[in-house]
């Protein structure tokens, strides 16, 4: 990205002027989110949208639906460091706490929602949405007490702690049960690609799958 | 010894500098392939000067190619001169172009519409979402993956949405 301002270069990921008059300059990152359009709209429906730009969409320039998939099939041109735990192109979803990167395959958080794990001292619980794309990370601390999350049994997507057995749901909120109406704190997870994210974060620590 | 051959011999190194100067950032800043530190240094580098130091060596040819052109006793020599100059002329151009930037698409009047009427987006369509201050705000992916990057503020804040 360059600034109209003083012509720098700035890193997209990492938000950090690169080259340029504010070199070593940084963005402050602002939390995001990166969820389907239903999940969001029904979480915030006084939302505003970003409209498609008229002349652009008549064009019929914007991606197409299945643009995910097609960017998938892209090459990717890597560096040589680039280790061979994963293909380049694996979706993960990154979290970093403390200096500590790891990364989780989507593949695994579809196979073992909600996976619970410690990520640089912290607690931490990864949720995948009902549409099977989105997925939330949460500190799984609440109130001193460390919570371990599993499926409901019989469920495809109800999450339930084994400790009291309320249930919860992908905002990180208790909609059933003892805790009802507690709200688990974020964590940052961004959905990336293997190669991008290790390129990034060359010490990051990867999940391997659990027994189940 | 400035004479008629070391003025077309300066004219053909212009033409050939003024092309490497222009070509090399371009070349290393090429989509879709890593990039070091060191190749990010140098593109910056020229494309800061490139502009001025293309002026320099259009300002230079020029001179060199009238000197040619008034001592060439063939009209060979002087029809082949054309190509120098379209050479230095055309990267002239090329380096005040924000060729890094053509792939992408800014978007220079964005507007919004309140969840209700956003029929535009579909449920399964993903989106990249802000909340701040209380005030949420969607970016769907399909447009930002055109678009690349939306300036806005977001309760009260400043920022830039980047795809």
């Amino acid at each position: 990205m360059r600034d109209e301002q003083t012509g720098s270069w700035w890193q997209q990921i990492t938000g950090e002027a690169i080259q340029g008059p504010l070199k070593d300059q940084k963005l402050v990152a602002v939390d995001t989110d990166e969820v389907s359009f239903g999940i969001w709209k029904r979480e915030n429906p006084e939302g505003r949208v970003l409209s498609p730009d008229e002349k652009t969409l008549a064009d019929d320039m914007y991606e197409s639906a299945d643009w995910e998939s097609k960017v998938g099939r892209m090459p990717v041109k890597v560096d040589a460091k680039m280790d061979n735990a994963l293909e380049p192109r694996t979706l993960i979803v990154g979290i970093v706490v403390a200096d500590t990167a790891k990364a989780y395959p989507f593949s695994s958080i579809e196979k073992q929602n909600p996976i619970i794990d410690t990520v640089g001292g912290q607690d931490i619980v990864i949720f995948l949405g009902e549409d099977k794309r989105s997925v939330r990370a949460f500190n799984r601390n609440l109130a001193g007490r460390k919570l371990e999350f599993l499926r409901t049994p019989g469920s495809s997507s109800v999450i339930m702690d084994a400790e009291t057995g309320s249930t919860w749901d992908f905002s990180g909120l208790a909609v059933n049960g003892e805790l009802a109406g507690k709200q688990l704190s974020k964590i940052a997870a961004l959905k990336d690609y293997w190669f991008d994210w290790k390129t990034y974060h060359p010490e990051t620590r990867l999940y391997a799958l659990g027994p189940k | 010894m400035f004479n008629y051959k070391t003025a077309w011999l300066a004219l053909l190194l212009i033409a050939a500098a003024v092309a490497a100067v222009v070509i090399t950032p371009a070349w290393l800043i090429q989509p879709f392939a890593p990039q070091s530190q060191n190749s990010i240094q140098l593109s910056y580098f020229l494309k800061s000067w490139s502009p001025f130091a293309t002026w320099i060596a259009a300002i230079v040819s020029a001179g060199l190619a009238v000197y040619i052109w008034s001592n060439s006793k063939k009209w060979l020599g002087k029809i082949i001169l054309i190509l120098p100059l379209i050479i230095v002329a055309v990267f002239t151009w090329f380096a005040r172009q924000n060729h890094f930037e053509w792939m992408f698409n800014p978007l220079a009047q964005a507007a919004y519409a309140k969840v209700p009427y956003a029929s535009f987006v579909n449920d399964d369509d993903m989106v990249l979402a802000v909340n701040i201050n209380g005030e949420a705000v969607a970016y769907p992916v399909r447009q930002m993956a055109y678009h690349h990057i939306v300036q806005d503020v977001v309760g009260g804040m400043p920022i830039t949405a980047t795809y």
